[in-house]
Order: C-alpha cells, then sequence, then structure tokens
C-alpha cells in the first residue's frame, strides 16, 4: 500500500446476485391467472421487473426487488394500469415489517443489498441512509449545500483517501483509499469464506480488515498487507508471526457494545476447528478477560505498545477502546503513548453476540464522542498527528460522512459488510449452529452458504456505492478531499434543535444523497 | 488518644474552611507511573534518587515529577535539630511570585511565629538542565510554628481544649495550609500559589518535568536525608504548566506517592466529604494522602489497622487469620470498606512521626497486586530499605549509593514482590528509622502485623575494590587457572561448593582473578569461564561469613570483565566472542566462524525504541548470530523479542537487571535469565524455552501458547493467564495468586499444558526447604477449562476453598511419567533433586503422596449447553463477537 494517490485505481462493479431464488423487494406485484402473456408489461417496464424471452412466452415471475411501486403511477409505463386484462396488482410487501429494526430499517437492508449486488445505489424509493432509532446519526442531516459551491469533478478525481500514520516516525505513512476498514470479525465468530471475501474486497479496495481475537487462519496469510492483526486481552491466536506480518496493529480493549465485559465464546462454538486455532479445549467456552492482565495504566499501555513496535518495526498501531466518560483523556493517552489510529468504538455496533443489557447500555454513544474527542485533540495540538477513527452502529455512506463531518478521519465497518453479504439482522448469531444466513458461523453445512468470491464482490459492490455518495456530498460542498469534510460539524444540523418549520423541511425529505 | 467526641470536634472545625462548589471531575486520567523510595540508616544525598528516576523514564512522560525527603539533615537546611524536631516546614510553591506578600500578609506573620524564611536554592537558569522545558516554581520555605495566642484562639473557636496542644496545632497547619490552597490554587481564577508540604522534618518539591529534575534544580544533589521517595507522574493531558498535580501529596507528616488509578475516586470523595475533607488538586493521590491523614491523625488509628482500611483481608486469607483479628479487621472493613481504594494502586508513604520519635517508608500493594512492585533490604553496617516499581531501579539506587559510600552494596541482601491483603504479611512493609541507642540509627523492617523481616545474621559485607593482597588469594588465584586449563569443570564446581563458604573476600577475589586471567587464553578457557562463575551466580550456595549480595557482586562483577575482554565487532582477532555496545553498535557485522557469540554491553542502550539493544538482536540474528550473551542491562526491555518463528538453536544467556517483556513472543529460541527477572515474562510464548535463575514478575507468560520454562524462585502475581496450547513450566518457589486463571491448555496427557509448582525455596545455606504453604493466594486455578497444576503439598495445606473451578485429584502413573522428564531437566538446571523433591521431614515418599494434581472441572459456566442428540456432538457452532 503506497502513500495517497490522486487517482486511485478503483475495482470494477462486477454482478453478485442475490444468493437466494426470491429476491425481497419492498413491493410485491402479483399477476393473477388471467395474464395471457401477452409481453406489454415486459415492454414497458425500464426496470425489468418483467423478465420475458422472445423465444419463451410463458410467465415468468416479477422481480419485485427491482419494482419502484407506487411512484410508477404517474409515468407512461405504469403496468398495473396498462395491462389489458388489470391482471396485475401492486401492494406494499408486508415482508418488511418483520424485517429489521428500528436501527437497521427494512429499506435500509434492501437499500444495501442493493448496493451490494449492482454497485449502484437504489432506483426504488426507499430510505437507506437514515434509519428510525430517533437519536444519533438518525437525527442529524447534512446543511443544503449551497448551489454555488457546486465543483463539476469527476468521481475519479475525488481523493477520498486516508492517511493512517501521521506521526513523521519513520514507519510507512500507510493511507487507505476509502475512509473505511473492516472491523474484527474472529474465526470461530464468522464463516471462513466470509472472511477470505473481506480480506480480498479489503485488497482490492486497498483498505484493510482485522483478524479479530480469534487467531490467523492460513488461508488470509496471502492478503497479510491488508489484514490488520488484532491483540485482544485473550491474546487467543495471537503469536509473533502474527505481529510480524500485520501493517497495523489494532490493540483492543474494550467493545463500544460491551465495554468492561470481556469477550465470552460459548461452549457450544468451541468447535474442533475454532479450538485448534486458538489451541483450546474443544466445547470449552472461551472467555477474554477485560482487561489486558498486563495493562492497568497508560504507562503499562506504553510498554504494551512499545514491545509490538520491537517486534514488528514496520507495523503501525491502532489502539481500539470504548467510549467512556474520559474519552478525550484516553485519546491523548494513547496517542502520547505511541499509537498512530486511535480507535473510538461506540455503543450502537456489536452484533448478535453482546448480551442485551450492554449494548447501547454503557458505553457513550459514538457522535458524542467524536466532536469531544476531536476538539480535545486540537486544542492539544496533536490532532494532525493522529488518525481517529470511529466505530459502533455506522451503517451507510452517509453514516460515514457524517461521522468524518463530527471530527473523524475514518470509520471501522463490522455489520454493513454482513448486510452486504445478505444479513437480516435476525441477531441469532450466537446461538446454535449460528447464522441462519451461513455469515457468522463456522458450521461445516451453513458456512458454505457463501462463496468467497461472492462475498468479496458484494462488498466492494457496495463500498463503490457508498463512495459515489461520498463523492456526491464532498462536491456539493466543493471540495476535492474527504480530509477536507473532517470536523465540519457546521455542515451538520441535528434535527432536535431545529425550528419546527425548519425540522419539517429537513423531515419532508429523504436522508439519501443521490 | 483523641476520644471519639474530640474526633468529630476535629472534623467539625473543617466545616468553617472554605471551598469550591460543583461536582468534582478528576483533573486528568493519569495511569501507573513510576515509583522508587529508600530509607537508609545514615542520610544519603539527593542525587542517589537521580539514577533510579532517569531509569523509570518510560513510566513518566516528562510532565510531572516530585520528590520528598524526610529524616533531614538539619546542617543543610541551616537550622538546630531542635527547630527542626519541632518547627513545621511550611514549602510554598509560587506559581506567580507576586502571589508571596500576599500569603505572607495574610496567613503566615499574623498567624506563625518564622523561625526562618528563605528562597529554596535553585540553579541559576532553568535551562541548564538538560530537558527541563517549564520553568519550575519558586518555592519559599519557612520554619514555623503557630502563635501561641493564635493556637489558644482556635482550640477556644473549636473546643479542641480536651485535645492535646501538640494535636491542636498540627490542625491548625492543615487547615491553615487547607485555605491557602483554596485561596490561590483551587477556587476560580488563576492558579497563582499551593502549598507543597508542611509536615515536621519533611519536605516536597515538584516540577514539570522528570522527577530527578527536582534534584537537579533545587539543588538537592548533596542535600542529605534518611529517605527519599520520588514520582515519574503520566498525566495523559498534554499542557501542563505548573506542577500541582505532580506527587508527592501530603497530610501532615507524611508524603505519599502513588501508582495507578483509581476505579472509586468519586466514592472516596464522598467518603471524604463527610468527613469536612474536600480535595483541591482533584488526583488520585491527593485522596490516597487525605484519606491516610484521616486515618493516622484524626482517627489515631495504628499503622496496621490503616493498611487493613486501605488494603482489606479477603476470602481466604481472612480465615486465615486469628479469631481476634478477625473481630477487628471485620469492623474495619464495615465501616471502611467503601472508602477503601479500588482498581489498581500502589502507594510509597515517606513519613515522620514526631510523637514516636520515629521515620518510615511504607510500600502498601492492592490486594489484586494491579501494580508492578519490588521490595529490597540491605543490612550490615548500615541499613537500607527500598521500594520500587521495577527490580531495577533498586539495583541503580544502590549502584549509586555503593559509588559514593562503599558500605552499601550494589545488590540488595533480599528481594521481595508482595500481595495486598495476605494473611502472611499484610502485602506492606515498613522500614523504620529510629535512634539505635548508640548514638546512631538503625533501620528495621517489618511487614503490617509488625513481624520483623531480616537477612541471615553474622555476615558482612564486602567493602573496597577487589586487589589481591600479599598471600591472601593467590593459592586460589592458582587453583582456578589449574582447574580451568584442565578442563575440570565438574571438579572446579566441587572445588567451589567446598571453599565458597570458607573462604574470606580477598581468598574469592582471588580465584575470580584466576579465572579472569585464564579468561584470556583462548576461547575454551573463555567459556569454561563464564561457565563457572555462571554457576556460581545462579546456584544459592552458602556463602559462610560473607554477604550473599557481595559474593554476587564479585562474581557479577568477575563475569563483566570476563565479557569486556571480548574483541569488539569489527575487529579481525581469531576468537569467536564479539563485544558490542552502545558505542560500536554501528559496527554489527555477519558472524565470522560458526559458534561465534555476540556479546552485548547492554548499557546505554535505550530501553525501548527503534535503538534499543532488543532490535540490535533481531538484526544480529537475520546476519546469522546465533550465540548471544547480554549483560549489565539496567532494565531495558524485550529481551529475545522479535527473532518471529523458528528461531530454533538460537540461545540467548542475560545477566544483571534485566527488563520487562523478556521472551514474550519467543518462538523457538532458548533463553536464559542469570538472576531475578522482572515483568511480563514470556506472553504468548509459543515455543522454546526459557530458564530463570530467580524469581519472575506479574502476568508472567500470560497468554502462552507453548513452551518449556523453568524458574527457580516465586512467580508474582497472575502467572499463565489465559495460557492455552501446551506450556510446560515448572516453577520451583510459588507464586502470590491468580496462578493459572482461564487455563486452557488441553489434556496434559494428550499433548496440553502444565505447572508443576514445588513450594520450595532455598535458606541461606543454600538448602531446600518447603515454604509456609506450597500456595498462599486465595484463587488457584479459576475458570480454568484445561491443563493440569502439579502442586507439590505433601502436607495437604492447600484447600479445595483456594481453588475455584478446579478439582483435586491423585496422581497417576502417567502424570508422574509426564512430569519426571520435567523434574529432571529442573534437576539438571538448579540442582533441586528429585530426591530432595520426594523427601519430606526427612523421609523419602512416594509421589502420590507428595503431588497433588489440580484438574480443571467443568464448570455450569463452561459446559456446552444440553445436547439433545448424541450425534449432535461433532456438529460445529458458531458465535459473533465482532
Amino acid at each position: 500500500m503506497e502513500k495517497t494517490q490522486v487517482k486511485p485505481t478503483l475495482p470494477q462493479v462486477l454482478e453478485a446476485p442475490s444468493r437466494f431464488r426470491n429476491p425481497i423487494g419492498k413491493y410485491i406485484i402479483k399477476r393473477s391467472p388471467d395474464c395471457t402473456a401477452c409481453g406489454l408489461c415486459a415492454r414497458l417496464c425500464p426496470y425489468g421487473v418483467h423478465p420475458h424471452y422472445d423465444n419463451y412466452s410463458a410467465v415468468l415471475r416479477p422481480r419485485m426487488d427491482r419494482c419502484i411501486g407506487f411512484s410508477c403511477r404517474d409515468t407512461d409505463h405504469y403496468c398495473i394500469d396498462h395491462c389489458p386484462q388489470k391482471a396485475l396488482t401492486l401492494a406494499p410487501n408486508p415482508l418488511l415489517k418483520t424485517l429489521g429494526d428500528y436501527r437497521w430499517t427494512a429499506e435500509m437492508l434492501l437499500g444495501h443489498w442493493v448496493m451490494a449486488e449492482t454497485g449502484e445505489v437504489p432506483t426504488v424509493d426507499m430510505e437507506y441512509s437514515t434509519g428510525n432509532s430517533g437519536g444519533g446519526f438518525d437525527r442529524m442531516r447534512f446543511k443544503t449545500p449551497d448551489p454555488g459551491s457546486y465543483i463539476d469533478v469527476p468521481d475519479e478525481e475525488i481523493d477520498t483517501s486516508v492517511v493512517l500514520n501521521r506521526r513523521g516516525d519513520g514507519r510507512p505513512e500507510l493511507a487507505i483509499d476509502i475512509p473505511c476498514y473492516g472491523g474484527g470479525m474472529s474465526f470461530g465468530s464468522t464463516a471462513l469464506p466470509m472472511l477470505i471475501g473481506r480480506a480480498r474486497a479489503a485488497v482490492q479496495l486497498n483498505t484493510l480488515t482485522c483478524t479479530g481475537e480469534g487467531g490467523y487462519h492460513d488461508k488470509i496469510i496471502p492478503y497479510a498487507a491488508h489484514v490488520i492483526t488484532q491483540v485482544a486481552t485473550g491474546l487467543f491466536g495471537v503469536r509473533e508471526d502474527t505481529i510480524k506480518r500485520a501493517p497495523m496493529v489494532e490493540f483492543k480493549y474494550a467493545q463500544g457494545a460491551k465495554p468492561g465485559l470481556g469477550g465470552h465464546l460459548l461452549g457450544d462454538k468451541v468447535t474442533r476447528d475454532v479450538a485448534a486455532i486458538r489451541q483450546t479445549v474443544i466445547g470449552n467456552a472461551l472467555f477474554s478477560p477485560f482487561p489486558f492482565h498486563s495493562v492497568y495504566s497508560v504507562e503499562d499501555h506504553k510498554k504494551h505498545v512499545d514491545w509490538i513496535k520491537q517486534m514488528n518495526p514496520q507495523a503501525l498501531v491502532s489502539v481500539k477502546v470504548s467510549t467512556p466518560t474520559d474519552s478525550d483523556m484516553v485519546a491523548v493517552g494513547s496517542y502520547y503513548a505511541g499509537a498512530h489510529v486511535i480507535h473510538f468504538d461506540g455503543s450502537y455496533g456489536g452484533t448478535g453476540a453482546a448480551p442485551d443489557i450492554a449494548k447501547k447500555n454503557i458505553a457513550m454513544p459514538i457522535e458524542y464522542a467524536i466532536p469531544r474527542v476531536h476538539r480535545f485533540l486540537t486544542d492539544e495540538g496533536v490532532r494532525d498527528k493522529v488518525c481517529l477513527i470511529v466505530s459502533g452502529g455506522i451503517r451507510s455512506a452517509m453514516d460515514v460522512a457524517k461521522a468524518i463531518a463530527l471530527g473523524a478521519d475514518g470509520v471501522v465497518i463490522g455489520t454493513a459488510e454482513m448486510v452486504a453479504v445478505e444479513c437480516v439482522r435476525c441477531g441469532k448469531c450466537e446461538s446454535g449452529r449460528g447464522c441462519p444466513r451461513g455469515i457468522a458461523t463456522t458450521d461445516p453445512e451453513l458456512g458454505i452458504m457463501i462463496t468467497e468470491e461472492w462475498a468479496q464482490r458484494r462488498i466492494v459492490n457496495m463500498y463503490l456505492a457508498w463512495r459515489r455518495q461520498w463523492c456526491e456530498l464532498l462536491r456539493r460542498f466543493g471540495m476535492r478531499t474527504i480530509k477536507e469534510l473532517t470536523g465540519r460539524s457546521d455542515l451538520l444540523v441535528h434535527l432536535d434543535y431545529l425550528e419546527e418549520t425548519e425540522r419539517q423541511s429537513y423531515l419532508c425529505r429523504s436522508g439519501n444523497l443521490l | 488518644m483523641i476520644n471519639q467526641k474530640m474526633m468529630e470536634k476535629i472534623l467539625a472545625s473543617r466545616a468553617r474552611l472554605p471551598r469550591s462548589g460543583g461536582p468534582i471531575r478528576k483533573a486528568a486520567e493519569e495511569g501507573g507511573c513510576g515509583v522508587t523510595g529508600f530509607m537508609a540508616s545514615v542520610p544519603v544525598g539527593g542525587r542517589h534518587i537521580f539514577t533510579p528516576s532517569v531509569q523509570m523514564h518510560n513510566r513518566g512522560n516528562g510532565k510531572g515529577g516530585g520528590i520528598a525527603a524526610v529524616g533531614l539533615s538539619a546542617v543543610d537546611l541551616g537550622v538546630s535539630q531542635q527547630q527542626l524536631d519541632t518547627c513545621y516546614l511550611l514549602h510554598i510553591a509560587l506559581l506567580d511570585i507576586t502571589a508571596r506578600q500576599e500569603i505572607e500578609k495574610s496567613f503566615i506573620e499574623p498567624l506563625l511565629d518564622v523561625f526562618k524564611a528563605e528562597r529554596v536554592p535553585t540553579v541559576d537558569d532553568y535551562r541548564e538542565i538538560e530537558g527541563l522545558e517549564c520553568r519550575p516554581p519558586d518555592v519559599w520555605r519557612y520554619l514555623v510554628r503557630v502563635k501561641p495566642e493564635v493556637l489558644g484562639r482556635f482550640i477556644q473557636d473549636n473546643n479542641l481544649a480536651a485535645i492535646d496542644t501538640a494535636r491542636a496545632e498540627d490542625e491548625f497547619i492543615y487547615q491553615n495550609s487547607y485555605r491557602i490552597n483554596q485561596r490561590f490554587y483551587a477556587s476560580m481564577g488563576k492558579q497563582r500559589a499551593f502549598v507543597l508540604s508542611h509536615g515536621r522534618n519533611l519536605m516536597v518539591l515538584k516540577v514539570v518535568g522528570y522527577a530527578e529534575q527536582v534534584a537537579q534544580y533545587y539543588r538537592l544533589d548533596d542535600f542529605h536525608a534518611h529517605g527519599w521517595i520520588a514520582h515519574q507522574r503520566y498525566p495523559t493531558k498534554g499542557k501542563v504548566w505548573h506542577p500541582g498535580g505532580a506527587h508527592p501529596f501530603i497530610g501532615l507528616d507524611e508524603a505519599l506517592v502513588h501508582n495507578g488509578d483509581f476505579a472509586n475516586y468519586y466514592a472516596v470523595c464522598e467518603y471524604l466529604r463527610q468527613h469536612n475533607i474536600y480535595p483541591q488538586f482533584l488526583t488520585d493521590t491527593e485522596v490516597s494522602a487525605l484519606l491516610l491523614d484521616l486515618y493516622n491523625r484524626t482517627f489515631e488509628y495504628p499503622l496496621e489497622y490503616i493498611i487493613e482500611a486501605m488494603a482489606p483481608t479477603g476470602e481466604y486469607d481472612f480465615e486465615l487469620l486469628p479469631p481476634e483479628k478477625q473481630r477487628i479487621y471485620r469492623r474495619i472493613q464495615s465501616a471502611h470498606i467503601s472508602s477503601s481504594p479500588d482498581g489498581p494502586w500502589f502507594f510509597i508513604i515517606a513519613r515522620n512521626n514526631p510523637y514516636q520519635h520515629n521515620i518510615q517508608l511504607i510500600g502498601i500493594t492492592d490486594t489484586a497486586m494491579l501494580r508492578p512492585q519490588v521490595f529490597a533490604l540491605q543490612e550490615g553496617e548500615v541499613q537500607i530499605g527500598l521500594i520500587c516499581s521495577e527490580k531495577q531501579a533498586i539495583d541503580a539506587t544502590l549502584e549509586s549509593l555503593s559509588a559514593e559510600d562503599s558500605r552499601f552494596c550494589p545488590v540488595a541482601d533480599k528481594y521481595w514482590n508482595c500481595r495486598g491483603g495476605s494473611a502472611t504479611d499484610g502485602g506492606a512493609f515498613i522500614f523504620t528509622v529510629e535512634d539505635s541507642g548508640n548514638g546512631g540509627k538503625k533501620l528495621t523492617c517489618t511487614n503490617k502485623f509488625g513481624e520483623v523481616i531480616t537477612t541471615p545474621p553474622n555476615q558482612a559485607h564486602y567493602s573496597g575494590s577487589i586487589t589481591l593482597g600479599h598471600g591472601t588469594g593467590t593459592q586460589e588465584k592458582q587453583d582456578a587457572g589449574k582447574y580451568l586449563a584442565a578442563g575440570d569443570q565438574t571438579g572446579l564446581k566441587d572445588y567451589c561448593s567446598c571453599h565458597l563458604a570458607g573462604w574470606s573476600y580477598p581468598e574469592l577475589a582471588g580465584f575470580c582473578a584466576g579465572i579472569i586471567e585464564s579468561a584470556g587464553a583462548g576461547d575454551q578457557l573463555k567459556a569454561r569461564a563464564i561457565d563457572i562463575l555462571t554457576w556460581i551466580n545462579d546456584t544459592p550456595a552458602d556463602t559462610g561469613t560473607k554477604k550473599r549480595s557481595s559474593v554476587l557482586l564479585i562474581i557479577r562483577d568477575s563475569l563483566k570483565a570476563v565479557f569486556r575482554a571480548s574483541p569488539r565487532v569489527g575487529t579481525t582477532a581469531g576468537s569467536r566472542y564479539r563485544l558490542i555496545d552502545w558505542q560500536n553498535r554501528g559496527s554489527l557485522q555477519p558472524p565470522q566462524q560458526p559458534g561465534a557469540v555476540l556479546v552485548i554491553d547492554a548499557r546505554g542502550f535505550p530501553p525501548e525504541g527503534e535503538d534499543c539493544d532488543a532490535i540490535l538482536i533481531c538484526q544480529a540474528y537475520r546476519m546469522g548470530w546465533k550465540q548471544f550473551i547480554c549483560f549489565n542491562y539496567c532494565g531495558q526491555r524485550f529481551c529475545g523479542c522479535g527473532l518471529d518463528r523458528g528461531s530454533d538453536g538460537v540461545r540467548i544467556d542475560v545477566y544483571d537487571s534485566s527488563g520487562d517483556y523478556l521472551a514474550s513472543g519467543i518462538d523457538g529460541l532458548e533463553m536464559y535469565v542469570h538472576g531475578n527477572a522482572q515483568d511480563q515474562l514470556g506472553q504468548i510464548m509459543a515455543r522454546g524455552k526459557l530458564v530463570v535463575y530467580g524469581d519472575v514478575g506479574q502476568t508472567f507468560m500470560y497468554g502462552a501458547k507453548g513452551g518449556e520454562v523453568y524458574i527457580m524462585g516465586n512467580a508474582a502475581g497472575r502467572p499463565l493467564i489465559n495460557a492455552v496450547g501446551s506450556p510446560r513450566v515448572v516453577i520451583n518457589g510459588t507464586c502470590l495468586d491468580y496462578l493459572a486463571e482461564s487455563f486452557m491448555a488441553g489434556d496434559p496427557l494428550k499433548g496440553g499444558g502444565f505447572v508443576v509448582m514445588n513450594g520450595l525455596e532455598f535458606d541461606s545455606r543454600g538448602c531446600i526447604v518447603e515454604q509456609s504453604t506450597p500456595y498462599p493466594g486465595s484463587n488457584l486455578f479459576s475458570l480454568a477449562s484445561g491443563g493440569a497444576i502439579y502442586l507439590r503439598d505433601p502436607h495437604r495445606r492447600v484447600v479445595s476453598e483456594q481453588l475455584n473451578g478446579g478439582e483435586f485429584v491423585d496422581l497417576k502413573a502417567a502424570d508422574w511419567k509426564l512430569i519426571l522428564p520435567y523434574l529432571e531437566e529442573n534437576q539438571r538446571l538448579f540442582g533441586i533433586s528429585i530426591e530432595d523433591i520426594l523427601t519430606v521431614d526427612g523421609e523419602k515418599r512416594d509421589y502420590k503422596d507428595v503431588y497433588r494434581k489440580v484438574r480443571a472441572v467443568k464448570l455450569d459456566v463452561l459446559r456446552r449447553v444440553e445436547l439433545d442428540r448424541e450425534d449432535r456432538l461433532d456438529e460445529l457452532e458458531v458465535e459473533v463477537e465482532c
């Protein structure tokens, strides 16, 4: 990975259709037996909802996920009205009521599936940028930019890269081409094809992904230049060689979803393969202690960082912490201890395995922590020496942009990458054989539901669609680099603090940019 | 003794003190820090706090350093001894020099009789001191007593007539300083001045910088005192313009430095507030000092109870206490548990007890042993007790002292770690200096319970340099040369065993001189010389009337001489040894012959960073070097780390005060540490061999995956936590607590890991004896799911209450067969024979009667969810922990 390229070579979008026979759409189109297969609807629909082949006259099931719904009514290609037999009916898909949650709404899931499939933003009217949580990023919007500040430059000329090492300490000045890298997911928590897919995507996008705390699987080694080795409190699978091959080593002190609780892999999940890579006992639950037993103070922490730096003189060091009330002190302390990247993990993150009582209830929400830390580091005069990375419930391209505008340099993505490979957010990651969608599992049957290649394509596509959104946002604000956006909280509004009329003016619009 | 009523009146009198409103928020997070302190029976110069402070720079960040001295020299202060003993020594730091007049006008002249007032002398320009970036405050020193009429009014106003006037005067001084701080420091507005110290025969000075810069700036190098403590601060805030937050903090006649961080800062503050005590500097350390002062001066607790209130005795230890102690401790705990500091902490306190006519240095460890700490004691013509964060800092202090005063030896007689709240020593040690009765002073070391700690009696230190006198030592010199030339190492060892106890110092020195001389006669003899000197260094043997510390000093100096005689790298000598040091580190080149040994003089190398000796070892390894001798360490870290997988065949021998994280991550190589080791050894160690001829510190082998490890002495707290795979470890001593918590190392009989813990030690004659218990801690093998502990416990002293997730089972033949080869290697390395191990009360026993096995039981919390079908056993399950 070289220093920032002006024109990053972006990977191509390679189509990666849903692996399920019936992709879920926002709308349902039903075709009654009255249909005569005249083919009119197929000719009319510009979105390809009605597949039709000249040499095959039978009626095919509509591709409902492509249907733009009732907004089509005003066009001249509204199939419902045009059908001579009145054989078509349109309705909202009731399935959406059962899908998703307040943070990851059904439309956000569907929208990201489209992005992962096509590399484009959805054409269907879906609110994929903001959720329904009633707080956090969902109550924040970018201000309407002055139309005069728009600059007409192509995406290729917009720089979305982030330099991870700003200390000027002689270690590589690593840069990633998108302001995101992959969060730690361990072997044990996640299927191997998914882990490999993520690593390959990281190579293609010139960014990084992370091993999580579960050892370094041999099949990940070919992508080592793009894989962060995580050193977490259980030290599972951490060996000298895994540290020596890493471009960056991440100390995981805590997770925003469950700070102070350490890690816990239930006995059921400690299968033969998982136990082997962690060198533990099959079927016995594994604990990561909540602290590092050798680190009880910032000076211990410095020693810990020095140790990693001694073992790998080329590696950068990232320090992942949750968001305590004194996160500003933690940040500056980590910086003085020699960290290149300070990574705050806020309270919204985490998947099924974090206890419900902990999720969203302990750590500070990330949108509070970011500006506080950003300002503190700025006042200390060290903001430009350190890379501030945040995570914890950052779901969409707009969330990323908001986090950056609040003061971050970049973000870490976990859940959204899983959504890209069709996670439905059912929250069953930790139970039984694991994920019914074959993502968060090491079950040999479930784990083959996805392939490396497919996972890689989906993840790459999603990030490419995200990049299009960032580029458009930057253009509207007259910026050529995402770096300019950092700390521009003046560009944001919080809906809770607006006059009613102004609030309504934001609420009546979609949070989507494109 | 103050009665309850008077105590309340004192506390009530404080209700009138001014205070700031609003919630308390810590001024800065600060972490560990480096602490060091010593107390000697003779006054010593402030310069000796210099080296240990410098060597713990990496525990601070140069944003706060402070020192305190107790038992001061009246001559150096320019006052009479009587004044020094009776007057309060008020030190006021002026951040704004114009504040002085205001303070004097309002708080000194009308209230206090001043016997001496002076500006504490400093160097002319702070920039003369390298690295000192912020001008330290001017400090004014006042030798004062409270004016009798003022004191009378104070007593009257606060209804304190029933208490001793001297105690009332103490309280007045305390409150007066509080008012100064409140007006000039803690209230809103500019911080202009604060009181550094106000006790008798005690002073504190602080700078924004490193601790040793205090001594330099305030010209304390030749200022003499019995006790010194120093602190390197590590505030996580970047901009610090004044040293108000730096340690030490004071109560009245005590100064306290602290390494750690309270989890319950606010709870402790609340407790103090209930007693009308309001923090003004907003750090953990300040509230610790305030708490101490409350217990000591207001509640008049004896020291033992103060320690119990700070570090309560818990769990199994509590049960071991005699019933009478339990009764008192239970009451102390119910009164103070909510205000006892929680989290990692370690205090060093220097105090003057004017009413008991003694001065003390106290070290108190938290009950979970979360901070590194080492105690040391040296007795002889002069006595000294030391407490530090790192052993190497103790050695540095002693080295500095011995260079000036040959009555001090650079090696202490005794080093130890301790466990807070333990039933055996309480995890706290006190060095008390008082009149010896013959005009001098004597130092006594006691533990929390008042039991005296001593070193072997009737032994004398060696002073002076090693020179050969006429007649003495010449025979030994010849013998040494003869044996070495003949290559009879076994004979030589027998010869040494035979004579070491009986030799005088000159005879020992003569022997060593013979070894050093012969070592110059070729590689073969040099190897033999290193072997025999190392063997003496490593073997606990009877040293007769000689102090073992002095014997070690002579042996280690001889080893250094042998090592230093090696040709330097870059030269073309025929020898396979090459010496590299800080000066010629740039000349490193590949080895010129097979079996080449790189001898690294570590002195001068930074303890970490791009230029550290550990990186040099990696570079040399990549060039082809496989044998290393590293000596002259003073705490350099990470030795042996970074060689990567497959470093088999590499051997590193480490001498002198090695540092933290040694052998952490090693994957194949062998390391031999000839002496005590520090903290965090062998973390994530994967393969290879580690041998320590001494004790190891905290969190040894945390997260280790494998390897073969032999420890001659004890391990401190938390060895082998979260270890997996197949580590095979023999610890001949014991460990403080939390051994093998969350151990997950499979089934030892099927290739998994285990720990053999022998619970033995060497007495002063080099004989193997049993420790009082093979395992004193309350937590053994907690939450372990695999592996085993083989505990030498013939008297069945360890009880199942100490286990939390393990169970005792009898040894089977397979177990014995498994551990026997390791005990054999242990015998070869340390001379601890299997026969001795199996001998109990003079009688040889069967292994089944000597060893007990602790193995993991399946705890509910660890158990697999009940499986409804047998065939699901092989199915694989998952969790996400992104």
